[in-house]
């Protein structure tokens, strides 16, 4: 069975066994062959449906666009794969706070915003985006779809032929033969994920950036991960281990072979991290409170915490005391309210921070100071949505 | 005892039996006549629709109820009746994995909308969330709170909603009207409001 099924699926059995070029530095990406155009019935169809995608996603009302920061995007990604390859993607930044980016056939990329949020440099973002690139370069939705299609024609031949001799060991043959294909194609992505993790890293060690940012990236979210089921009381998660159903390589797999395949002289590079940050500040109080209302308190403080690393700001501070006074617990709004105060010593106009102390100070029965704090949130923002509702947990002396 | 023949019987009773379990009420969608007063949210709040309104059979949760005109897309009155402390205004898909906001102690009616954004992030993915206004009102006779908002819907259509709501004894009330920015938020909007006022905590 194994042979006919290899023989059906070639595609799938041809990748069988780990590549031993992720043990070594990655090599420079191929030349650029120039402007690619679909080619065959079965690339121009999916270019086709994915044009029509592209199109209402250009239209979608969760898409940022910020010519400022799609600019910057695009420059990195250009800066990561080289200026002659970049033109061929076009970059859509959608609103939405979980850590991934996709690739489509036609050079659709889509970053989420809560992947902007997690990076760190300039490098982490162009590893990304090169592994995005890889998966285009490489055309994977296409050979994916074939491997798709020769799998499930197989079987369905195979319950054909099954249900001609109805018998106990043709049922069950079929059943094992079902088992292997969808086993298959699950490791046939994950071996795609690593072919593009392999080009990324061809890009980046060709590009000016530190190569070594791409294995930091699993490293920062394995550590997230970890903080949002400690948070949530759950089992410590196994970083090692491939569920039959993984689309992606685990994390520790890639975060190892990653750190294997940057060149060890690249590690003196500029990660751009200073350029980063300066980008993207401004976004990082949207992103944040976008993350916070997920309702994942060890991810959220995680995050937080490893932006400040670089040292606290008002937006981070009032971030935290965002977590803290929505998560609730009474010791929380302590907490809250000294978070709040520091945002407010780094800027003292920081309206949203003083409405946040003056709710977590009612909490904590500090009634007198939580109105004073509602009083000067009135008075530095009174245009604000809420400013009727703040203004009746004060008295009518002090709104005066 | 002839064993057979008693296997024999009793395979129809099986199938009635399972006959029975299948087409059991799979409670369908119900019919809320003008002018007769009825229970929402299987709590004591009750209204008297001032016009024919669906009930939908879906639930979010045990206190959670929908009603809606010409389908939940386009306008939808979710009324939740009495949601105690510590619980959320849905049924949680995961407690451990997926929780939600929950009903606090001590709350504030401030901080309701906030509870509303939340779970409407973090139960339906909804990334693009805007409270655009908080005002004092009056509901169910009490001191309460009536806010509006608009959030980009998994559809991909801006939605804005209206809501108002009230806490007693602890409990929170309230009732929320969601529908399509475009055309049918400003249509279904009066109907809704007229719904509302009829609205009674015995």
């Amino acid at each position: 069975v194994k042979a006919i099924f290899c023989a059906g699926v070639g595609l799938l059995c041809s990748t069988f066994s780990p590549s031993p070029a992720l043990a070594t530095p990655a090599a420079a990406p191929p030349p650029y062959e120039g402007i690619y155009q679909p080619q065959g019935v079965d690339e121009i169809g999916l270019w086709r449906e994915d044009d029509e995608s592209e199109r209402s996603l250009s239209n979608s009302p969760i898409v940022i666009r910020d010519e400022g920061l799609n600019t910057y995007l695009k420059g990195v990604l250009c800066e990561a794969v080289g200026f002659d390859r970049c033109g061929s993607a076009r970059i859509y930044v959608i609103k939405e706070p979980t850590f991934n980016a996709t690739m489509s056939p036609n050079g659709t990329m889509r970053v989420y915003s809560g992947m902007l949020l997690r990076m760190r440099s300039e490098a982490e973002l162009a590893a990304i985006l090169g592994h995005e690139f890889g998966h285009f370069e490489n055309r994977h939705s296409l050979n994916q779809f074939k491997s798709h299609r020769s799998g499930t024609d197989l079987l369905s031949w195979a319950a054909l032929l099954a249900s001609m001799s109805p018998s106990y060991q043709s049922r069950s043959n079929f059943e094992n033969l079902q088992i292997s294909v969808y086993g298959n194609l699950y490791r046939y992505q994950r071996d795609q994920e690593r072919e593009a993790d392999l080009l990324g890293l061809g890009y980046l060690n060709s590009s000016k950036l530190r190569p070594q940012a791409a294995s930091e990236v699993w490293q920062n979210l394995m550590k997230e991960i970890e903080a949002s089921t400690s948070a949530r009381g759950l089992k410590k998660p196994r970083f090692d281990r491939i569920a039959y159903t993984s689309s992606h390589p685990p994390q520790a797999e890639r975060a190892g072979y990653l750190a294997d395949l940057a060149i060890p002289e690249g590690a003196t590079r500029d990660d751009g991290a200073d350029r980063y940050r300066a980008e993207i500040s401004k976004w990082i109080p949207e992103f944040l409170n976008d993350q916070i209302l997920l309702n994942d308190f060890g991810a959220s403080e995680y995050i937080i915490n490893s932006l400040a690393e670089t040292g606290w700001t008002a937006d981070l501070w009032f971030a935290r005391g965002e977590l803290f006074r929505l998560r609730g617990n009474q010791r929380d709004y302590i907490n809250a309210s000294q978070f709040y105060r520091e945002a407010t010593i780094l800027q003292s106009d920081m309206a949203d921070a003083y409405r946040g102390l003056g709710l977590a100070l009612m909490k904590t029965g500090e009634r007198t100071d939580a109105q004073i704090a509602l009083s000067k949130y009135l008075s530095l923002k009174p245009e604000a949505t809420d400013a009727k509702m703040i203004g009746m947990m004060i008295p009518k002396e002090e709104t005066e | 005892v002839n064993i057979k023949a008693l296997s024999l019987k009793t395979i129809p009773t099986l199938f009635v039996l399972s006959a029975i379990a299948i087409t059991s009420p799979a409670v369908a969608n119900g019919y809320r006549e003008t002018g007769k007063t009825v229970k929402v949210a299987k709590s004591e709040l009750t209204v008297t629709p001032p016009q024919d309104w669906n009930l939908l059979s879906v639930r979010l949760g045990k206190n959670a109820e929908t009603w809606t005109l010409d389908g939940e897309q386009l306008n939808d009155v979710t009324f939740y009746g009495g949601i105690a402390i510590g619980n959320p205004l849905v049924k949680e898909r995961n407690k451990k994995r997926e929780p939600l906001p929950k009903v606090g102690k001590n709350m504030l009616l401030i901080e309701i909308p906030e509870l509303l954004e939340g779970t409407y992030r973090a139960y339906r993915n909804i990334p693009v969330f805007k409270v655009t206004s908080t005002e004092p009102a009056n509901f169910l006779g009490n001191e309460g709170v009536q806010f509006t908002y608009e959030y980009v819907d998994n559809d991909k259509l801006t939605r804005k909603g209206e809501a108002r709501a009230t806490l007693i004894k602890g409990k929170l009330y309230m009732a929320t009207f969601d529908a399509p920015r475009l055309h049918y938020f400003d249509k279904g909007l009066e109907d809704y409001r007229a719904l509302l006022e009829t609205a009674v905590l015995p």
